[in-house]
């Protein structure tokens, strides 16, 4: 099994008070694959329903983000390999 | 500095970890200036107001305080940031003559002042100690009267050196006979004004003590020739002044004009600096409703520190010249909403 990697960049370096700040963490796996199982369901007579899809991921992973300031960070958005968090400073 | 840890988690244990850094700048300062150097608490009363500019002539014998200004102590001591601006432009006739002075127990004499500034056509033209005075050691005297008041004081500010040499230098200068151009007027700036940030830095200061030097910021290639990095490198603040003169401008188009140029022509170092604006007005001749113009000015500020490049940390209200509150009740009402708003909180 591999080990998983993990970047992150925020939106600036310097934020004023209030600023929305918004963090992009990018992370992988080798191990962690999407799988696509198609279904396709035949009755008896040999009629075949139209496939469907269902896409199933090996191994995901579990994302943590903790901020020694006590900020709160929201994820507004992941689509399993980039998050969006959003938190205000 | 705050810390972000994200740490990525595989269903075997397996982690990933990894940090990002950043700051969360304090609240823009929002100050003021009252005209004649005048005596400001009423005005701030009840006000956000944290940051004061002030004006003195090296030729004048009270510089800090000032003379019957112990309010200007009071308030450094109470935490206004004080921009104090220093000029070597003698401000009238009593003293346009040579002086003898003793501070500490030792005795100067300056020689009259013999440069000549803001050579605008149609006008009396102001003297100022000449560059070449100050290189040639002449000044030394004022420089040492206002170390010693300044020392005795005990308040650390920005000693802002000139007010604004675009203004000084636009009609060329002349001392002792020699005439300069615009251009050779800034390169004796730079020479002079580095001299006088090495003076006052070789000796003993209050703590907080900084430096800038001054420029009104309306000519690109004056700004440039005037923060050259060697110079940069002994400064703390970027600075420049914003006044709204006509009824198109706008307060994010005003405050940007010069910081456009710094970003375009300046160096890593000057870049590095925060940037105070010592003066920002709205003129009531163009635009009457001088509240409303106000009233742009927060959301212009927090815009330019978003968008990178030197970061606005103090805004100075020029209530006097270009910036008069008429009515002035109107106006600083119309501020004192401005600094409640972010980013001045």
């Amino acid at each position: 099994m591999a080990a998983p990697t993990v970047t992150v960049a925020l939106n600036a370096a310097v934020y004023a008070p209030g600023d929305e700040m918004i963090m992009t963490v990018t992370y992988s796996d080798a191990d962690t694959r999407p799988v696509t199982v198609t279904v396709v369901v035949t009755d008896v007579r040999g009629r075949s329903s139209a496939p469907a899809q269902v896409t199933a991921v090996i191994d995901p992973l579990t994302l943590t983000v903790t901020d020694d300031s006590g900020r709160a960070w929201t994820k507004l958005s992941d689509n399993g390999a980039v998050a969006g968090y959003q938190a205000v400073a | 500095m705050p810390r972000v840890t994200v740490t990525a988690r595989d269903s075997g244990g397996r982690t990933a970890t990894t940090t990002a850094d950043y700051q969360v700048s304090s609240p823009v300062l929002g100050g003021y200036y009252l005209s004649g150097n005048g005596n400001p608490v009423a005005d701030l009363a009840g006000g956000n107001f944290r940051s004061l500019t002030q004006y003195r002539s090296f030729a004048d014998g009270y510089l800090f305080p000032g003379w019957n200004k112990p309010w200007l102590t009071e308030l450094g001591r109470a935490g206004m940031k004080i921009n104090m601006v220093l000029e070597l432009k003698h401000y009238g006739a009593p003293y346009a003559r040579e002086q003898t002075f003793r501070v500490n127990g030792r005795t100067y004499t300056v020689p009259a002042p013999a440069m000549t500034i803001q050579q605008r056509p149609g006008t009396t033209w102001p003297r100022a100690y000449g560059y070449d005075q100050v290189l040639s050691g002449q000044c030394d005297g004022l420089f040492a009267r206002a170390l010693a008041q300044y020392q005795e004081m005990d308040v650390g500010m920005n000693l802002q050196l000139a007010s604004e040499l675009d203004t000084d230098h636009e009609f060329g200068t002349t001392e002792a006979g020699g005439a300069y151009t615009w251009a050779e007027s800034d390169a004796r700036a730079v020479a002079a004004l580095t001299y006088i940030v090495t003076w006052f830095k070789a000796r003993g200061l209050p703590a907080d003590t900084t430096f800038s030097v001054g420029a009104g910021g309306f000519d690109r290639a004056c700004y440039q020739r005037t923060h050259p990095e060697a110079l940069m490198a002994k400064l703390d603040f970027l600075q420049w002044n914003v006044y709204a003169t006509s009824a198109t401008h706008t307060a994010l188009a005003r405050f940007c004009r010069t910081k456009d140029w710094a970003v375009a022509d300046l160096g890593p170092i000057a870049l590095s600096r925060p940037v105070l604006i010592a003066e920002w007005g709205v003129r009531s001749a163009e635009l009457p409703d001088q509240a409303a113009w106000i009233g742009t000015v927060p959301a212009a500020v927090a815009a330019l520190n978003a968008e990178g490049g030197p970061r606005i940390v103090r805004t100075n209200y020029f209530n006097s010249g270009w910036g008069r509150l008429v009515p002035k009740d109107i106006g600083l009402a119309a501020l004192k909403r401005a600094y409640t708003t972010r980013p001045y909180v």
